[in-house]
């Protein structure tokens, strides 16, 4: 079943018939996602959810031009994003993969990096840039002079989310967010999730098969299963009422539901 | 000084030297490391592929013409280009392209400078200058060509993560590949500026020792030596430079994509 949301925000990536599809080893093609439309607004999180193998990580690949649809139109703000210049896009649109990844340094390099590959004059521990970022990531300025590669996950996690931030993209990517965090990290990463969004009033789009996200900061939730948009709708409404068998057997077994 | 005649060696003398191939194969059956019939084969090799190189110097001596030097030249890029590409199991995109021209501008551009500029002889295409440099410039540099395309292969599979982390924080391909370009480049000089090291102390090079050999005197052996060893490196640095460069950008999109291996 498919059911637009319905908000009074104003649409910021919007998927009109988006399609992927590649050549498998043996020379034959398969679909990865098929007809892919919905629209993430501003000051929402958007939610895909589905099982492994579902597509969900392709789709968000397909955001920030990782990756290029094989068919459809992806846009930010009214505009194709093929027509962007894709260094500006990835600005606009900033990712935080799946493994959170630290460069070589302390904490503080790690947030200089994006202004070093704009070729600024990176930002001093002070400054207003790093401050800003911090405090919406909820780490202390004491930790900035540490190895970044000595951090634990969570914190690696967290680091991963100021970086994305410090170039005050519109739009914020993850990509499985809370695979390597345990119950009480997740929901802090919630709560600042949430916090960010409202705040910066960006458009959110997040990839996860763990539901607590879905069922405690989600608005606009995507149910995804063999490429394809099995179920969408507000959030919290959805996983009362789920409208499909097949949404529902993932809500019974979401970590064992294949696609 | 007077100089020497060089010692002839006939035939029944090779045999003698061809004995410590036999010892070296008997030695390996005694061990039983099961490489006897390699070290045979690839003996018999070497005697073939001199001798019938060996004959074609002593045709393209003689015809004393610029086609068959050049030719020959187009042959040693050609076969240098099939040992490196033979070396490598994982071979990067357009691998025959990228490592054919860089090999083609490196070797020949360093080649022709050496000859004409720091050596100095004429006419240009002298085959007993032209083909023994070449062949040691050609010969050394396509080990750092091996080098340089093998290592920014393996970095850049190895550093994906590392690579999409940085593009998609807004990276250019060139930046985010800044650390596999720097490693491969890095990997495909060091044995030269090791080898540079150690001439003279730990070995005494080839062409040096032949010339030597042959009645030269050794301080002229030496500068030479030193001038050979120059154009060597200068020719791995810009063979393995062009390599990189181009190479890199192999492996990515014009929308600054990693590309799917």
């Amino acid at each position: 079943m498919h059911q637009q949301q319905k908000s009074g925000t104003d649409p910021s990536v919007e998927f009109i018939d988006v399609g992927v599809t590649k050549l498998s080893p043996a020379g034959t093609s398969m679909v990865i996602l098929e007809r892919i439309s919905f629209t993430a607004r501003q000051g929402e999180i958007t939610g895909i959810i589905g099982a492994s193998g579902s597509g969900k990580s392709t789709l968000i690949r397909l955001c920030n031009r990782l990756d290029d649809p094989s068919a459809g139109t992806i846009a930010l703000n009214g505009q194709n994003i093929a027509t962007i210049d894709p260094l500006l896009l990835r600005r606009k649109i900033a990712m935080v993969l799946q493994k959170p990844f630290m460069f070589e340094g302390t904490l503080l390099e790690n947030l200089q990096r994006p202004f070093l590959f704009r070729k600024l004059a990176p930002p001093s521990a002070g400054s207003l840039e790093i401050t800003r970022v911090l405090d919406l990531v909820q780490l202390p300025a004491e930790m900035l002079d540490r190895d970044a590669r000595s951090l634990s996950g969570g914190e690696q996690q967290r680091v991963n989310l100021a970086r994305a931030l410090v170039n005050h993209p519109e739009v914020l990517l993850l990509d499985e967010p809370t695979s390597a965090l345990d119950r009480p990290s997740t929901a802090r990463l919630a709560s600042t999730l949430s916090n960010i969004c409202q705040s910066e009033h960006l458009s959110i789009i997040v990839v996860t098969h763990d539901l607590y996200l879905a069922e405690h900061i989600v608005n606009h939730l995507i149910y995804l299963e063999a490429g394809r948009i099995v179920e969408q709708g507000v959030g919290p409404q959805m996983l009362a009422k789920p409208q499909t068998t097949a949404f529902s057997n993932f809500l019974a077994k979401p970590e064992k539901s294949s696609s | 000084m007077n100089t020497p005649h060089i010692i002839p060696l006939d035939v029944i003398q090779l045999v003698y030297a061809y004995a410590l191939i036999l010892l070296s194969l008997a030695l390996a059956r005694w061990q039983q490391i099961g490489h006897e019939k390699q070290l045979l084969w690839s003996s018999m090799r070497m005697v073939v592929q001199l001798i019938a190189v060996g004959y074609l110097l002593h045709l393209v001596f003689a015809i004393n013409s610029p086609l068959p030097v050049v030719l020959m030249l187009l042959a040693m890029a050609g076969f240098s280009l099939q040992v490196a590409g033979s070396r490598i199991k994982k071979r990067m995109p357009n691998f025959y392209r990228v490592v054919g021209s860089s090999i083609i501008i490196g070797c020949g551009g360093v080649t022709f400078y050496f000859c004409l500029v720091v050596i100095g002889y004429s006419p240009w295409f002298d085959p007993r200058y032209l083909i023994p440099l070449a062949g040691m410039i050609f010969g050394n540099a396509m080990n750092g060509a091996s080098l340089a395309a093998e290592r920014l292969s393996s970095e850049m599979h190895e550093r994906r993560e590392e690579i999409e982390c940085a593009l998609s924080l807004g990276a250019t391909s060139r930046q985010s590949a800044g650390e596999a370009i720097r490693n491969a480049y890095s990997a495909a000089l060091r044995p030269t500026i090791n080898t540079m090291a150690a001439t003279g102390i730990v070995a005494l090079p080839g062409m040096m020792t032949g010339q030597i050999l042959s009645g030269t005197e050794p301080i002229i052996a030496v500068r030479y030596q030193i001038a050979i060893l120059c154009a060597i490196t200068g020719a791995v640095a810009v063979t393995s430079f062009l390599i990189v460069q181009q190479g890199y950008r192999r492996f990515f999109t014009e929308a600054h994509q990693l590309k799917k291996e």
